[in-house]
């Protein structure tokens, strides 16, 4: 187990993506603004599934309608590029169902719940020990079960690849309408009752 | 210090990151965080890569992903002890007591089940909310579009029918 975790370093330190430092940083980083947002916390995910709670899905549209035009720039300008992943139908309705369902009920998704467990909590803890079982067992099947299951890859396609003549004004109309949709979905927060008026305490910033 | 940042303060600077991530001086790849499950478990129960083609597919972005959860669990440790200062050893979260049931038990094996699944369900799909919703859909990817429609409708439906909405009776 030891040397696994060590050729997990040595492989990024020789992939060229980052140095270790570099991801680790990137991690850090990623944890911070999920845990300062409280977006970890069961009540947002879950409360997000029961449409008590939009914090989840106001911040994630924003990020991405911000990250959607500032992408396309720094594709324009060679400062980055496209890594669209294959559309695979089975794949990705069986996946998104098997997703959508698990994720309302653990009310966490596999970038917040680590989050979660470094709040202190013992049952997200216990379903990263289910996911890391589900993992085991789709590395073990996928030759056998799970790689029919995803389907054929019918290519990688984005919307700037899609529309012929596709301009700057194209991702502006995109990015803005998501930034849009971020801002008139309506604001409504399910506490999480352990802190009581303490997490009411938002910043008026 | 402020106990919390809020959520347009939280999408600026998740977005932020993204673009840091993503580009040349960064990482020149996007933000995932379900490919270092599988990773983990091959690592954790001593799976030898060779015998696996799941593992040599996933054997770059499994360990970029595994660097950067210890980063996450890091930094997510560090702004719970020290800034939001909501650590706390819990096994029930309220919001399950208040529209679900009391039953600890209940709440492990769910968790225990939905861990296992969800799993299962990101690794099909090809990624999760941080590889298909945010990065994917930043790229405008067709896929993170199709993969984000069905996980909010399944959610929403879920919820609907896994929850008492109007909340259970304290007794």
């Amino acid at each position: 187990m030891i040397d696994g975790i060590i050729n997990m370093f040595e492989t990024v330190a020789v992939m060229g993506e980052g140095s270790v430092l570099t991801v680790f940083i990137i991690g850090l980083l990623f944890g911070g603004i999920v845990q300062y947002t409280h977006v970890g916390k069961f009540e947002k995910i879950a409360g997000f599934s029961m449409l008590k709670d939009t914090i989840v899905p106001k911040m994630l549209f924003l990020a991405v309608g911000i990250s959607s035009i500032g992408i396309y720039f720094m594709v324009e300008m060679d400062f980055a590029s496209y890594h669209i992943k294959p559309v695979m139908l089975g794949g990705l309705i069986i996946g998104g169902i098997l997703f959508g369902v698990s994720m309302a009920i653990m009310g966490k998704c596999p970038g917040t719940g680590p989050i979660s467990i470094a709040e202190g909590h013992i049952d997200t803890m216990v379903g990263a020990i289910g996911g890391l079982i589900g993992g085991l067992v789709f590395t073990v099947y996928y030759d056998d079960i799970f790689q029919g299951i995803m389907g054929e890859s019918l290519g990688k396609p984005n919307i700037d690849s899609m529309i012929e003549g596709s301009n700057p004004w194209t991702i502006l109309l995109f990015g803005g309408a998501i930034i849009a949709i971020s801002i008139l979905i309506p604001k409504k927060e399910m506490e999480d009752e352990m802190f009581g008026s303490e997490c009411k305490k938002e910043s008026i910033i | 210090m402020f106990i919390r940042i809020p959520w347009w303060i939280g999408g600026i600077l998740m977005a932020m990151l993204l673009l840091f991530t993503i580009s040349i001086i960064g990482s020149d790849r996007p933000i995932g965080a379900s490919t270092y499950v599988p990773y983990f478990a091959g690592v954790l129960f001593g799976l030898e890569p060779k015998e696996y083609t799941y593992l040599q597919k996933i054997n770059n972005s499994g360990a970029w992903e595994g660097v950067m959860l210890l980063g996450v669990l890091i930094g997510g440790f560090i702004s719970s002890k020290f800034i939001t200062k909501n650590f706390r050893f819990s096994v029930m979260p309220t919001g399950w007591k208040r529209y679900k049931n009391k039953s600890v038990k209940s709440r492990l094996i769910w968790s225990f089940v939905a861990g296992f699944f969800m799993i299962i369900g990101a690794r099909l799909a090809g990624g999760c909310t941080s590889g298909h919703f945010l990065s994917g859909m930043s790229q405008t990817a067709i896929s993170a579009m199709i993969f984000g429609v069905v996980v909010m409708a399944t959610l929403v439906i879920t919820g609907h029918f896994f929850y008492n909405k109007k909340g259970i009776k304290d007794d």
